[in-house]
């Protein structure tokens, strides 16, 4: 339309009638006039008369009230929020920032294996395939790995071997360790893919859990690719020993690094007998 | 209207052009086809969703098979079947308002099978557990790319669509200078231009920040910026959805009751105000966001306020409209004209029920789009309540009368009886009702919207459970109804051929006529410039200040 002013009388529709342009303009005019004012109204409230009258209240000029209805200053808390004084027992000091991802990310394999042939394989056995009570390590996320370092680095996890390992290693060299195992070994594993079969009520709690007793689906997060926390391990073929281990303490209260307790929330509602054949199940061997 | 005044076009012509219908009504049943196939399987896994979140027990029914239903639910119900019936019916009106044949046909057929083809990876995506973001697009949760691509093809598609339905009428223009464009085909291209701004904002979310990260391209996404791009296109894409059914509310109810429609310069007014307001009001999908400042959430919510102008506009022609027609066929007193209407017409009784819709669907609007009220139901079930009774409700309603009234024109056969097709939409009219005001009811309660699962063992929302399985009796008389739909409109396809319905389609002719009107009221540049400023003013600084001021972004979190 604007591109071409010297086409003015018939610039609306194709080859309308000369004297239709007379009465529309008047049309122009209104709607236009219309549209402006109902954005002229809107904007006086929102961003005049509103921040006038309740900028008392949050104690502010009407020169700040204004800029932040426009949301060129911060909007909010409207007022200073007093300090919290309560302490915390931090559980977790990992945060899933942009740099850990990135070192997740760029993890040397190579630089992980030297390490793990060094300090892991005694325990986690070679290529992270352990038995009985300690963990089997190949085939889980670099995410679920470097979270339990960190924690033992913390001391969020407390255990009287790993907690000397994990805090003799730099930061990037617990990725490393993450990105092999997470990737290097995990052919040499069945981490994830075993048959399920067992006990119906078992099975149920696993793939369903109990809304009765207000359990979750142990899959709804222990299995890669649902969409649970990104640090969740991988349970399935885990050692069943480790399970029950790990079961208990939660239950007991012993081991804590899980993010809002959900863990132990969990392990606390199982019976004994529960938790030692969902870990038969998720082992496998049922 | 240009019905009254077309002289029927001479022997060879008409030749020609039944020809062209021929092709024509064959793309207008591709496109309605593939809506109602995805329709109907929506519909019963809108049922068992319903089921899964009832206490009783569904099968099946895990969180990941919940989101997995709810995803394929959504993109049908919001993606696929609108687009591919608003795109038959655009190809219909066109046709049958102007009288002409349709421009371009081949690159009609080709956005078909285009859209076809988005359609399929879409849902393939979908059903192998890939997809299961639901059918909006927030990130950092992002889906396999084939399902941001497939969706984009169905989009292209319809861009296609927009520019036939635009060149279609500048030639009807061109060939009539200064005739007013028959309000139908005014009213589609109003719903053209208005889709091809709506989908701008989506269309630079996928391209600029979802496809990059669900192809692993950045590692990080500014959450704000995409939910406030998706947020332009989430509130206009409601109103493309809802065109057909005002388009039926215009210009084939007041014919269909036997009147006339009581002002066509309403309807170009009506059509222009949704083109106008649907568009800058799209924070109201986000007053409980951080990201954007209380200014410009309520100029847009004074904006939005605006948007329920043309729908009274609406409900005042209309019903006036109805009037007349009840009037005419005798009816008396201050309410007699309404038992004289002819509602044993499926495209009355639906306008009938859509208002009766319309009327609770819009004021839980009204509600959801108020500041303060807004706060109180936001992200709970009445706000799925409010979008169902209004889409499944106003929308669909009007798509099955639409398609009815097509159907005996695009098939040349006529329905033996309207008795099943009145049973439907008493059928779907209940089962909507019954599945979405309890769903209201527990929305005030609290209930969360998209949630797979509810512990019923709680005592604190104990006595939802009961609610829920009220809904889940809707929705299994609204899945029934669906199933009828499907059945009354393939019988008509198979049964033998009646000559009754050759002759060409009729659309409403208003009191008074247009003869000579406002190029305003005749065309969109005036008001493509006037939503340009409406966009600027709305959406310019909430954009902008996300690189003015870049803030923290999130961590994409693929699916697969």
């Amino acid at each position: 339309m604007a591109k071409q002013p010297a086409r003015r009388s018939d610039r609306s529709p194709a080859g309308a009638p000369a004297e239709q342009a007379a009465v529309d303009r008047s049309w122009r005019l209104y709607a236009s006039t219309a549209v402006a004012a109902g954005i002229l109204v809107a904007a006086l409230i929102g961003i005049l008369v509103i921040p006038a009258g309740q900028r008392e209240n949050a104690g502010l000029s009407f020169y700040e009230a204004v800029c932040r209805a426009l949301g060129m200053s911060p909007g909010s808390p409207a007022q200073a929020q007093p300090v919290s004084t309560a302490t915390s027992l931090p559980v977790s000091q990992v945060s899933w920032d942009p740099e850990i991802m990135r070192i997740l990310a760029s993890g040397s394999t190579r630089r992980g294996a030297a390490i793990a042939a060094q300090t892991c394989a005694a325990c986690h056995g070679d290529k992270g395939l352990a038995k009985l009570q300690f963990p089997a390590l190949a085939g889980q996320t670099p995410e679920a790995i470097y979270k339990q370092l960190s924690d033992f680095q913390s001391g969020a996890r407390v255990n009287p071997q790993m907690t000397p390992v994990a805090k003799a290693l730099p930061v990037r060299d617990l990725a490393n360790v993450a990105a092999y195992y997470a990737a290097e070994s995990k052919s040499y594993t069945a981490l994830g893919l075993r048959d399920f079969s067992g006990d119906v009520e078992i099975e149920k709690l696993a793939r369903e859990g109990d809304s009765h007793r207000r359990i979750p689906a142990c899959m709804s997060c222990h299995v890669n690719g649902v969409g649970g926390p990104i640090e969740t391990p991988t349970i399935t073929g885990q050692n069943a020993d480790y399970i029950v281990a790990q079961l208990n303490a939660y239950a007991s209260g012993t081991r804590k690094n899980d993010v809002y307790g959900r863990m132990r929330n969990i392990a606390a509602k199982l019976t004994p007998r529960e938790r030692e054949e969902l870990a038969r199940y998720f082992e496998g061997t049922l | 209207m240009a019905t009254v005044a077309e002289p029927l076009p001479v022997s060879p012509r008409r030749r020609k052009a039944r020809a062209e219908a021929m092709t024509v009504g064959n793309l207008v049943l591709a496109h309605v086809w593939v809506g109602i196939a995805a329709f109907a399987v929506a519909c019963i896994l809108g049922v068992w969703q319903m089921w899964a979140r009832s206490p009783l027990e569904a099968p099946a029914n895990t969180a990941a098979n919940y989101f997995r239903s709810v995803t394929l639910h959504g993109v049908s119900m919001a993606f696929v079947l609108t687009t591919f019936f608003i795109m038959g019916f655009g190809y219909f009106t066109s046709e049958a308002a102007l009288r002409r044949p349709l421009p371009g046909l081949r690159f009609a057929w080709a956005a078909f099978w285009m859209g076809l083809i988005g359609v399929l990876m879409a849902a393939l995506s979908v059903i192998s557990g890939n997809a299961s973001v639901l059918y909006t697009f927030y990130p950092p949760m992002t889906a396999t790319v084939w399902f941001y691509i497939g969706l984009v093809l169905v989009v292209v598609g319809s861009w296609i669509w927009c520019l036939i339905m635009i060149v279609a009428m500048r030639q009807w223009k061109a060939a009539n200078p200064g005739q007013p464009v028959p309000l139908a085909m005014f009213a589609t291209v109003a719903n053209a231009i208005m889709w091809l701004w709506t989908t701008a904002g989506v269309a630079i979310e996928l391209l600029f920040q979802v496809i990059p990260a669900a192809l692993g391209l950045n590692g990080m996404v500014d959450v704000g910026l995409s939910r406030t791009l998706f947020s332009w296109t989430l509130h206009a894409i409601v109103y493309f959805w809802l065109f057909p059914s005002y388009i039926a509310f215009y210009t084939m109810f007041p014919r269909a009751a036997g009147g006339r429609l009581y002002s066509d310069t309403m309807g170009r007014l009506a059509f222009i105000l949704f083109l106008l307001y649907s568009l800058p009001v799209g924070l109201h999908h986000l007053f409980m966001d951080p990201e954007h400042s209380n200014g410009f959430k309520f100029i847009q919510m004074f904006l939005t306020a605006l948007v329920s102008v043309p729908t009274l506009l609406t409900i005042f022609t209309i019903t006036a409209s109805a009037e007349v027609a009840g009037r005419m066929r005798g009816g008396t007193g201050t309410f007699g004209w309404i038992r004289a209407l002819p509602w044993d017409r499926p495209m009355v009784l639906a306008t009938g029920l859509a208002f009766v819709m319309l009327f609770f669907g819009g004021g839980g609007g009204l509600i959801n789009m108020s500041y303060g009220m807004n706060a109180m139901v936001h992200n709970t079930s009445w706000v799925t309540a409010h979008f169902h009774l209004i889409f499944g409700g106003t929308v669909v309603i009007m798509y099955f009368a639409i398609a009815y009234a097509m159907w005996p024109r695009l098939t040349g056969r006529a329905y033996p009886s309207l008795k099943p097709l009145r049973t439907q939409l008493w059928l779907w009219f209940a089962g909507m009702m019954i599945m979405t005001l309890p769903w209201h009811y527990t929305g005030l309660q609290g209930q969360w919207r998209r949630v797979a699962a509810f512990d019923y063992s709680n005592p604190m929302i104990a006595a939802w459970g009961p609610w829920v399985i009220v809904s889940l009796l809707g929705g299994i008389m609204l899945a029934v109804s669906a199933l009828m739909f499907v059945y009354n409109l393939a019988m008509l396809h198979r049964r033998g051929a009646s000559a009754a319905n050759s002759g060409p389609f009729h659309f409403a002719i208003a009191v008074h006529p247009p003869e000579r009107i406002p190029a305003s009221l005749n065309g969109f540049g005036l008001w493509n410039i006037l939503v340009a400023v409406l966009m600027l003013v709305a959406y310019g600084y909430p954009i902008a200040q996300f690189f003015i001021d870049p803030p923290p972004q999130a961590v994409v979190h693929r699916l697969s």
